[in-house]
């Protein structure tokens, strides 16, 4: 499927590019690039020394957009990532062409961006939002690689509800998702030598509606993913995973100088894992995850803001592996709309989330976490 | 010396009206556009990639200008946003495969020449910028 896509996005930019120049096809380029600092008072995170205070934290992103006619625009986007010991490599973000039909109505294709939860389409682009980390409980950056894209499709579009009712704006999408066997969700399988051997690839589907309601400013929402069983090869054995769903409802209301923003996620599944040689153990989850996040415009240049994070695995035993709670304190100074900073302070509780088993075979429930990042977007 | 005082005092208060007319903003529409008149939440819609129509005029093309205080008023008035904050919620459309950048000007003069030719463009300008060539819209 990637290459039949991939190969009809290639098609469609020859065909309507072939005679413009690149001025006519309003050509443009984009990115940025940040670097990030972390540090840890207890633990390991994010495959990082951080205890030691840590700089292996470091994003680049470029992006390449043509517009041939209007109804019709086409990009791609490449990352540069290093995460801890883990990325340090160049992976495609996404790749579309993106079809208007109609003000109201369109689709696009390829690899795309998948349009669940207020988040999941900006969660990996740094510049966009005031924080250094995005809620973990929701928008874990070590297993983003299984939520940020698909290959396939996206309808989009948006209805004007009667005269005080506001509007809607809505997302249908389907195609295969892929995970890498690097993704965070396979940490205790690397770790024991039983990873994949191959990405983790399974067909989804799902919607999201988003109502601007008549209140100015307030956006509430739902997305649903379905996502169908599969199956991946293990070294030594398998894992099978049942179908499962990503359910989230959000809300958003911004004001004048201040956003406040909420978002409840339950991603239950049901996996076994085999093994040559022993019985099948179940490989059961049920995070029930929640957020509620404020921020406040200081100045023209400086924000602040907070947020409480909550993620709790309602299937696993009851110890301090079980859950992870953040409170975060925050802020950013944008000293230009090209340079900007971060500083995020989070008091964490818990030891569900981020921690991988290698670097912290025993990890220490309550730590807190400093991670500052620098910037630049064009 | 009283007099070079006053003229000196008068030239500086000159100077402020000056500039405080010259920040004056007029939304301008291609001469085609069908509306007379654009409220502002629709104006919010429009320049934050929302909305690519209206309901009385259809299909609308935002242009912009890159810099000054006519582009500074603006968005501040009609978008509730400084450049820096209006720019990154471009660029996480543009980053995220949702959009692509409006065209933006350097100059008043090329965004209404620019207007004046671009079925369904809307833009802004000073009051001080020839515009015969446009359509002023009244914002509501």
């Amino acid at each position: 499927m990637k290459s039949i896509l991939i190969g009809a996005l290639a098609f469609g930019v020859a065909a309507c590019a072939c005679a413009q120049s690149p001025d006519d096809m309003n050509l443009q380029i984009h990115g940025y690039a940040a670097q990030g600092f972390l540090y840890t008072t207890h633990n390991d995170i994010f495959y990082a020394n951080s205890s030691d205070g840590s700089a292996a934290w470091t994003e680049a992103v470029i992006n390449v957009t043509l517009q041939p006619k209007p109804s019709l625009r086409v990009g791609v986007q490449a990352r540069y990532q290093l995460l801890g010991s883990k990325g340090n490599d160049i992976s495609l973000d996404w790749a579309a062409a993106d079809f208007t039909i109609n003000d109201d109505f369109g689709v696009r294709v390829g690899k795309v961006k998948t349009p669940w939860g207020l988040f999941n389409e900006t969660q990996d682009l740094d510049p966009i939002y005031m924080w250094a980390l995005l809620p973990q409980s929701i928008y874990d950056v070590t297993t983003r690689e299984s939520d940020l894209a698909h290959y396939g499709a996206v309808a989009y579009g948006k209805h004007n509800l009667c005269a005080q009712c506001g509007n809607a704006e809505f997302d249908l999408w389907g195609g295969e998702q892929v995970v890498p066997s690097s993704d965070g969700q396979f940490d205790d399988l690397n770790a024991s030598g039983n990873g994949p051997l191959n990405p983790l690839e399974y067909i989804t589907f799902g919607g999201a509606l988003h109502w601007k309601t008549p209140i100015d400013g307030l956006m509430l929402g739902a997305s649903d993913a379905d996502n169908r069983p599969a199956t991946v090869t293990l070294q030594g054995g398998s894992e099978w995973f049942a179908e499962w769903n990503n359910l989230s409802y959000f809300g958003q209301y911004t004001k004048n100088k201040m956003m406040f923003a909420a978002e409840w996620n339950r991603q239950a599944s049901v996996a076994a894992v085999t093994l040559t040689g022993q019985p099948v153990s179940a490989a059961n989850s049920d995070p029930r995850s929640w957020y509620a996040m404020a921020t406040y415009k200081l100045t023209s240049k400086l924000t602040a803001g907070a947020y409480d994070s909550q993620y709790t695995d309602h299937a696993a035993p009851l110890s301090t592996d079980r859950f992870t709670k953040d409170w975060t304190i925050s802020g950013r100074y944008d000293l230009n709309e090209y340079l900007y900073i971060k500083a995020d302070e989070h008091f964490i509780d818990g030891s569900a989330l981020s921690l991988d088993p290698v670097r912290n075979p025993n990890p220490t429930p309550v730590y807190r976490l400093t991670a500052l990042r620098l910037g630049v977007s064009f | 010396m009283k007099k070079l005082s006053l003229s000196i005092l008068f030239v500086i208060v000159a100077s402020l009206f000056a500039a405080r007319a010259q920040a004056q903003v007029l939304v301008i529409a291609n001469p085609d556009f069908k509306a007379d008149s654009v409220s502002k939440a629709d104006l919010h819609e429009v320049f934050t990639g929302s909305s690519t129509s209206l309901k009385a005029s259809g299909h609308v093309v935002p242009v912009l200008l890159k810099e000054g205080p006519v582009h500074v008023k603006f968005l501040s008035e009609y978008v509730g946003q400084s450049p820096t904050g209006f720019v990154l919620c471009w660029r996480g459309a543009i980053l995220s495969g949702r959009g692509t950048m409006p065209k933006t000007f350097e100059s008043e003069a090329a965004v209404v020449d620019y207007v004046a030719r671009t079925p369904g463009a809307i833009g802004y300008i000073g009051s001080g910028t020839a515009h015969d060539s446009v359509k002023v819209l009244a914002v509501k």
